[in-house]
């Protein structure tokens, strides 16, 4: 008896792939283009923080970290050290999953509250470093840095809106794919293991330390290619890349889209980020959105919306199978 | 005689809280034998120490002549030292099936390494599942499993290693007498048929008199009396009060 490897989720999630491929020949104007393409760069963020947020339980309250870290490296690289972009790119996804292995060798002895204590302070750190911090062109030009960011040299003339939202979704597509793949591996179940309980893990035989380690490892490789990918399409890389509304957003996103489910977390980013970004709604007014929306989650879907959803289904199949009743 | 486990003069304190002051507990090949004592005489603790999750400020574990004190729990799992705990912590969004599967695959790792390809997993993980009394609950969420159940997919846990030594900490108390009967005679049948020793932590006399081999009572951290599982009441008179409450049995909860 084969499982069926692609079950309900997917199949939402290719009618929606469906819906976005088609959505530019509909006539979408540049600037809603646009805000699409960054769109699906930040549901890959979410979901990136739904691989250590919620599979392996590890609340990352500092994951801007890693997506700054791989915008900077971009930046920095191609501006500053005239390295080509792809260069560039290589070495930012080896940088920001290089600080996902050392936040993770920090905080794998650490247990919940402090592993997000712990991930805040260091986002912070590196934000107020990044916002502080001026950079000088190789020739004393320009002084680059804080607020005003830092460009990035892509070294092609300028890609086309629509290139770039097919790119993107492409990109999305794939990163779905992986995280998918990985919930769904041996490692993944064992994730889920140690999120639920640490001390049954460690009694089972899993090594706590080395998974939480690796799980911080994978979630900043996705970030940083999230991180990648936005330097690419915005072409600057801001002090804002660190901040704690973007650490704040991924973890809301995956809260409301229902944390450890992968999908929803990056269907809540699809949704939610259009919603706010096209209707130019002032920080503020987001802030204020995220708390509203993380309200009504917890009280009608505790459990994130794709998450009480899966929990409904599973309660269905278990008194389906249960065999010895009625 | 050679011990399978020894736990060699074991010192322990919790600040000025001195809970071991010295333990030594043996267990040979196959044996079964009982840790009695009252609340507070340090049972759990010493179990903590013997199974990895906390370390000893004084003596050793030998685990087949090997020293394995600085082992980590898991460490411990995957070379053999299994253990159930006393209040299950089951996953809370796991099925009892991926329960299991968790700790067979870390298990199957190990053995992996020093026996080459065993029989197929799945086959491994049903067999696991039918022989704890949990297949025809194998897609239960583990959290909805009543408490009988729960103290089931313990052993299922703790069997997955193949292990040679299982610590039980007070795996029956508070169980219906149906319940207890089904696990007594699931310990019985792995003692039997796969030479498993066990160290069964009990405050109930009863429990110790009809299971064990040997009996060892603690008290203040320290072993109080060593003996023949039925000579326990008549030495020890922690134990006689134990018998006469045994009406109430408030325990374990």
């Amino acid at each position: 008896m084969k499982k069926p490897r692609f079950g309900k989720i997917p199949g939402v999630l290719v009618a929606g792939a469906g819906i976005l491929l088609l959505l530019p020949l509909a006539g979408l104007d540049v600037f809603l283009l646009d805000v699409l393409t960054i769109g699906f760069l930040t549901a890959v963020y979410a979901g990136s923080w739904d691989i250590v947020g919620g599979l392996a339980g590890q609340i990352s309250l500092g994951h801007a970290l890693f997506f700054g870290t791989a915008t900077y490296a971009c930046a920095l690289l191609t501006s500053l050290l005239g390295w080509p972009f792809p260069l560039a790119a290589g070495a930012a996804l080896l940088l920001s999953t290089a600080a996902g292995a050392a936040v993770g060798a920090l905080s794998a002895p650490l247990k919940g509250p402090f592993v997000a204590l712990l991930t805040l302070a260091l986002g912070e750190a590196a934000h107020e470093f990044f916002l502080g911090q001026t950079f000088f062109s190789p020739k004393g030009a320009y002084s680059w840095g804080g607020e005003g960011g830092i460009p990035v040299q892509l070294g092609i003339p300028s890609v086309s809106p629509w290139t770039a939202y097919y790119a993107a979704l492409a990109f999305l597509l794939l990163c779905t794919w992986i995280m998918l793949r990985i919930a769904r591996s041996e490692t993944g179940l064992i994730w889920t293991a140690l999120s639920g309980s640490e001390l049954s893990a460690r009694a089972s035989g899993v090594d706590i330390q080395r998974h939480k380690r690796l799980a911080f490892v994978v979630a900043a490789a996705l970030a940083g290619a999230a991180g990648v990918g936005y330097a690419a399409c915005v072409g600057r890389a801001t002090a804002d890349d660190f901040s704690l509304e973007l650490s704040f957003q991924a973890a809301t996103f995956a809260a409301v889209g229902g944390r450890g489910t992968i999908v929803g977390p990056i269907l809540a980013a699809l949704l939610f980020h259009p919603l706010l970004q096209g209707t130019g709604i002032p920080p503020a007014g987001r802030v204020l959105l995220y708390a509203l929306a993380l309200l009504i989650t917890l009280r009608f879907f505790p459990a994130g919306v794709a998450g009480t959803l899966r929990e409904r289904a599973r309660a269905r199949r278990m008194t389906g199978r249960k065999g010895n009743g009625r | 005689m050679s011990d399978l486990l020894l736990a060699d003069r074991i010192v322990k304190s919790f600040g000025t809280n001195r809970v071991l002051r010295g333990v030594t507990i043996g267990i040979g090949r196959g044996e079964v034998v009982g840790l009695f004592g009252p609340n507070g005489s340090g049972k759990t603790t010493l179990a903590n120490i013997i199974t990895g999750l906390a370390r000893p400020d004084k003596g050793r574990i030998l685990f087949e002549g090997k020293d394995v004190t600085d082992m980590s729990m898991d460490a411990r799992f995957r070379a053999g030292i299994a253990r159930t705990f006393q209040i299950p912590d089951p996953y809370p969004s796991l099925t009892v099936l991926e329960s299991v599967r968790v700790a067979l695959l870390c298990g199957e790792a190990a053995r992996k390494e020093t026996e080459g390809e065993g029989p197929g997993f799945q086959e491994n993980l049903d067999s696991l599942l039918v022989r704890t009394g949990l297949f025809a609950q194998r897609f239960w969420p583990a959290a909805k499993l009543s408490q009988g159940c729960l103290r089931r997919l313990e052993f299922a846990r703790a069997i997955s290693c193949r292990p040679r030594f299982i610590l039980l900490d007070e795996v029956f108390s508070a169980l219906s007498a149906k319940d207890e009967a089904e696990l007594v005679a699931l310990m019985r049948s792995l003692h039997r048929e796969e030479d498993i020793s066990f160290l069964l932590i009990s405050h109930n006399p009863l429990i110790l008199e009809e299971l064990c081999d040997r009996v060892v009572a603690i008290e203040d951290g320290r072993v109080f009396w060593e003996g023949k599982p039925g000579d326990l009441a008549k030495y020890v008179p922690s134990a006689h009060h134990a018998h006469g409450d045994e009406g109430e049995n408030h325990e374990g909860g």
